[in-house]
């Protein structure tokens, strides 16, 4: 019998052998410490001060030769408006601030880690699916304050700062606790979207009472179109903006308001109550409850398809249908209508918002160039290649006024007119993700599985609650 | 022979274990570390709170419900995963008719043994996609396309509370079968053809020689299998993240660990909380992988 | 022995043919039995194809056929631009050779390492043997994405981010506990017999591993080296958060490339480009594994007629 079918371990190689196995451990212990605990924090206010001479063409002071780098979300916009139109723009002022350009599509993925290791990007476009807590980055102190940019004359548009070519509210929209961080560039308004074809077709017009709606939805099935309908497996989001949207035209706009701010009873007040009631009634007779297995593309298209009636979304649906989208579809944009007579809203007051965060890192190399790359955004030529892109509007007020790009975009655009000073938004979904997750469930259940007016608002009110008393999640108010 | 023994098991080890050590424990440790803190994965600093995330952790219903998931998934994964790839694995290699005195699998099993393979080639976000489509609840998907042509659709496999959970352990069982028929195939294949034929002497029929041969002299293999089907049916992630209703719905019917996890890593930023429940999912597979081990011993061989 | 006497329970029905009824009964119950294999066979091999057929289907329809028809529905035209657009367009040839690279490379070192450590733990006994091997198996318990960000700061210290080493080692590292798992398994399983010959013989241990165990366990080194090829061929998160940086898209690996193309397929829609890329990218798999499938078929021969 050799050796190996008779092991003996004598206490000195035991001992050897455990002093190799300490040998090796040791590398992967000191490496720790280099980790999370160890991160250098020496880099803080400077951020805050002009690196370079401010002058006419400079108004933050950057610094000229020091290089930029920028990460752009390569999704649903693309990343063309950024390296075609706003790097050259930015170029042409500082050709020797080198910019270094990259793109992602899970932008926690790649750049999380850099925050965490303290070399940041300057200026990330925060968006998708995997887009980082925005109120995480704040709380950690990880982005700039953009009171500066704003301060700032536009690039083009003369004898205006960058504010006052701003739509109203934008700001506010990227207000963290009293202070913008963080721009909002793309402007979006929500509304139940449908086919000016098949409306045409039909003699179909637009309602604006409760009871002409539901005849029309009652006309739709007659014909054998699911009236109404949204993509229960990913995209309940798109549902629950339309029934805070109704909550919003029944109680005033304060009703969303409160439950961004956490108030107690925010969820439970009569207005939500009759506009979950109104819409679980909807969906209970109008809607298709196998949709709650779809997703959002599987319904659109079956709306290019003419086999869906009307669909809630926002104003980049155009755009993205666009490939699948028949001739002559003719996207429009309907106003939600009113659940009461006695709504506090007009019927043609609106959910519109800027979103798509773009943000500076205030511990990267170059904030300051980060917020001069967004005054670029910000300018009319920038808004206007960013339109003629995407097909998306921008913040940029009237920046695009004239100029036909497309049927929905127009359509878009017209009620936000009529709406005037009755727009709104929420906040609390980037606020509160978790708040989010739980809408998202409640919807679904209100909407597809029989759930009832009472049961959601319970539900949602116990689930802000909860966020109220969690001391882990900071707080936001508006 | 006495000198060679501990340089060559050291020499033998310090690469790999000096490899995992830096990029996998080294990771980990960092990870466990984490979770006593409240750490919200942005700034380079971090603050201790001892308990407070496991605390917080045992009060959660969520938690407790993806717990309950994952012990359906524990026994069925592994149960019908191991039925079914055994029960391929005997007909490939045993099944067939004899000629010229050899057993052989049924006919086309090189053919089979090929295409069984085929759902291991294909990433997990893949499948997803494809089952999404297969279990789609209008008449574009594969199931409900020929219900509702009877007229006995929609069925709603991933947005029907009961039915969900069980329609994605269906496509895990559909992707690991070819595994583990191959992993079978080989075991069988190293069973000493005397064995059988001393068996077949007694009479034996293909029942018997499945039962009384077969399966003692796999059970190696299939402890391991069963272990890490259950150590698999801790993770469930990837599928329930892509393919449920609503990440993890509807209504939570399908939430798994790894989802929670990553839902409060990324989407909430509370990576200590996510951390800790990493920490618990990481002792629950320990324990099981253990256990299993422990209980399902047999003379293993011990050199 | 000569290989008809010794093989397989069949020998014995052939041989008692003539004499008894009970080999009437056998042989019935053979054709039974076949003919049950055949359709249980057929009908799961149907179930594990029916998907494939639908991608390359999917590969040549537009959104609406995708997504609004029957799934198995013919295209109604048959072009190959959306192959041409994942190949041009998407790059996926550069990323498809960066790939075969990198797995090529981590492959090897995977089953070269993780059956050293797999043969020393099944077939040595010494004290810390358990601890090492729960240490690797317990890679298996422990969710990847939780490592991510301190996996990123290691590398970034040992100045291995966005290189192929870095790739390669991680890649190797997040291997060993599957592979671990699996040869020390089949280790255990090789007979004695050979081994304490060769020992007799006054092979070393070193010797013994590389020309007597190794070729012994060809078969399940095979089946482990496919799991390795295709789970590292897939692997998607290790590479976003290695292979980022300055050039990093140049260096990128077909997942990534993939990955590029469904994101923009969830706007503007190209699943017809993004199914061709995945066919693009499963069909060398299902070639490297038709391929292997042979060795493996030989491996076993070799086991059954030792």
């Amino acid at each position: 019998m050799t050796e190996i079918f008779k092991p003996e371990v004598d206490r000195r190689t035991l001992l050897r052998r455990a002093a190799a196995v300490g040998l090796l451990a040791t590398p992967a212990v000191t490496m720790l410490s280099a980790c999370v605990g160890g991160g250098s924090d020496d880099k803080d206010d400077a951020a805050d001060k002009p690196a370079g001479t401010v002058s006419a063409t400079n108004p933050l002071g950057i610094k000229e030769d020091e290089p930029l780098e920028i990460l752009i979300f390569n999704g649903g916009l693309g990343t063309k408006y950024a390296t075609d139109v706003d790097i050259p723009s930015y170029n042409k002022l500082f050709p020797n601030s080198k910019v270094t350009f990259n793109q992602a599509e899970e932008i926690s993925t790649v750049v999380q880690p850099r925050f965490t290791a303290g070399n940041p990007p300057d200026m990330i476009n925060n968006s998708g699916s995997k887009l980082m807590d925005q109120g995480a980055l704040v709380q950690a102190g990880q982005v700039q304050e953009l009171t500066d940019l704003y301060a700032a004359p536009s690039v083009d548009i003369t004898g205006k700062t960058v504010k006052d070519t701003l739509i109203p509210g934008t700001i506010e929209q990227g207000t963290f606790n009293g202070k913008p961080y963080v721009l909002n560039y793309a402007f979006t308004v929500f509304g139940l979207w449908y086919s000016g074809k098949l409306f045409k077709d039909n003699g179909w017009t637009v309602p604006t009472t409760w009871s002409d709606f539901t005849a029309l939805l009652g006309k739709m099935k007659a014909k054998g179109i699911t009236p109404f309908g949204y993509a229960g497996a990913n995209a309940p989001y798109y549902m629950y903006t339309l029934l805070l949207t109704s909550a919003a035209k029944i109680g005033g706009a304060d009703i969303l308001k409160n439950i961004d701010n956490l108030e107690d009873g925010a969820w439970t007040n009569d207005a939500v109550k009759q506009a979950a009631a109104a819409w679980a009634e909807v969906g209970a007779k109008y809607s298709n409850k196998a949709f709650l297995g779809l997703k959002h593309t599987e319904v659109q298209l079956q709306q290019n398809q003419y086999k869906v009636g009307l669909y809630p979304s926002g104003s980049w649906l155009e755009n993205e249908q666009a490939k699948d989208t028949p001739e002559g579809f003719d996207y429009q944009l309907m106003p939600v209508p009113s659940v009461t007579t006695a709504d506090k809203l007009p019927v043609t007051a609106l959910y519109a918002a800027a979103g798509e965060q773009y943000f500076v890192a205030s511990k990267g190399k170059n904030p300051r160039g980060g917020m001069e790359f967004l005054r670029h955004m910000l300018s009319k030529a920038g808004a206007v290649g960013f339109t003629q892109l995407t097909k998306t509007l921008t913040v940029v007020a009237g920046a695009t006024d004239g100029m036909e790009i497309s049927a929905g975009l127009t359509s878009g655009n017209k009620a936000l007119g009529a709406a005037g000073a009755d727009t709104f938004s929420f906040r609390f979904d980037t606020w509160y993700k978790k708040l989010d997750d739980e809408l998202r469930a409640a919807t679904n259940e209100l909407i597809y599985q029989g759930g009832t007016a009472d049961k959601f608002v319970e539900r949602m009110q116990k689930a802000a609650d909860a966020v109220k008393k969690d001391s882990s999640i900071q707080k936001f108010s508006r | 022979m006495k000198h060679g023994r501990y340089p060559f098991i050291i020499g033998f080890l310090i690469v790999p274990v000096a490899i995992y050590g830096t990029f996998v424990i080294a990771a980990y440790v960092q990870a466990f570390q984490l979770s006593f803190t409240n750490w919200r994965g942005f700034s380079p600093d971090v603050s201790y709170i001892g308990f407070d995330n496991f605390t917080k952790l045992f009060q959660d219903s969520t938690f407790w419900k993806a717990i309950q998931h994952h012990i359906l998934l524990l026994i069925f994964l592994p149960l019908l995963t191991i039925v079914l790839a055994l029960f391929f694995a005997f007909l490939l290699n045993v099944g067939g008719g004899s000629k010229g005195g050899r057993t052989r699998g049924v006919w086309g099993s090189k053919f089979y043994r090929v295409v069984f393979f085929f759902p291991q080639l294909l990433a997990l976000a893949l499948v997803a996609v494809i089952f999404s489509r297969v279990y789609s609840s209008d008449d574009s998907g594969l199931i409900n396309g020929l219900l509702n042509q009877v007229g006995a659709g929609p069925v709603l496999f991933l947005a029907d509370k009961n039915l969900a959970l069980w329609s994605i352990l269906a496509v895990l069982v559909w992707q690991a079968v070819g595994f583990y028929v191959v992993l079978f195939s080989a075991g069988m294949g190293s069973i000493p053809t005397e064995i059988y034929e001393a068996a077949a002497l007694d009479g034996a029929t293909r029942g018997t020689l499945f039962f009384k041969v077969t399966l003692p002299l796999l059970w190696n293999t299939l402890q391991v299998a069963w272990v890490y089907l259950g150590i698999a049916a801790f993770d469930a992630f990837a599928l329930v993240n892509v393919m449920s209703v609503d990440r993890g719905g509807p209504d939570g019917a399908t939430t798994v660990l790894g989802l929670e996890i990553y839902r409060n890593a990324f989407d909430y930023a509370q990576f200590g909380y996510a951390s800790a429940m990493g920490v618990v999912l990481f002792f629950l597979t320990i324990t099981f992988a253990a256990l299993t081990l422990r209980v399902t011993r047999r003379d293993a061989i011990e050199l | 022995m000569t290989y008809t006497k010794t093989d397989g329970p069949a020998a014995s029905y052939t041989g008692s043919r003539h004499a008894s009824t009970a080999t009437q009964r056998d042989k019935k119950e053979i054709k039974l039995f076949s003919g049950f294999a055949h359709i249980a066979l057929a009908v799961w091999g149907l179930l594990v194809i029916a998907p494939l057929i639908w991608v390359i289907l999917a590969s040549f329809k537009s959104n609406t056929e995708i997504f609004t028809q029957a799934p198995f529905s013919l295209p109604s035209k048959i072009s190959f631009e959306t192959y041409q657009t994942a190949w041009t367009e998407a790059h996926v040839g550069r990323y498809f050779l960066n790939s075969v690279f990198v797995v090529a490379i981590s492959t090897a070192g995977t089953m070269l390492f993780g059956s050293m450590a797999a043969y020393v733990l099944a077939r040595y006994k010494f004290v810390g043997n358990r601890f090492i091997y729960y240490l690797f198996v317990s890679g298996l318990a422990f969710p990847v994405f939780l490592a991510l960000v301190p996996l990123f700061l290691i590398l970034q210290n040992l100045g291995l981010l966005n290189t192929y080493t870095g790739l390669i080692l991680v890649y190797i590292a997040y291997s060993l506990p599957f592979t671990v798992f699996f040869m020390t398994a089949f280790f255990k399983t090789l007979p004695n017999q050979i081994a304490e010959a060769a020992i007799v013989d006054g092979a070393s241990h070193t010797r013994l591993f590389f020309q007597v165990m190794l070729p012994m366990a060809k078969s399940g080194l095979v089946s482990i080296t496919i799991f390795n090829i295709v789970g590292q061929w897939n692997q998607y998160l290790l590479p976003v958060a290695i292979m980022q940086g300055a050039g990093a898209q140049e260096k990128w690996v077909l997942t990534q490339g993939i990955a590029n193309i469904s994101v923009s397929a969830g706007y503007q829609a190209n699943w017809a480009a993004l199914f061709a890329a995945l066919t693009l990218s499963i069909l060398p798999m299902i070639i490297v594994y038709a391929f292997f499938q042979r060795q493996i078929q030989s491996g076993l021969t070799a086991g059954a007629t030792k």
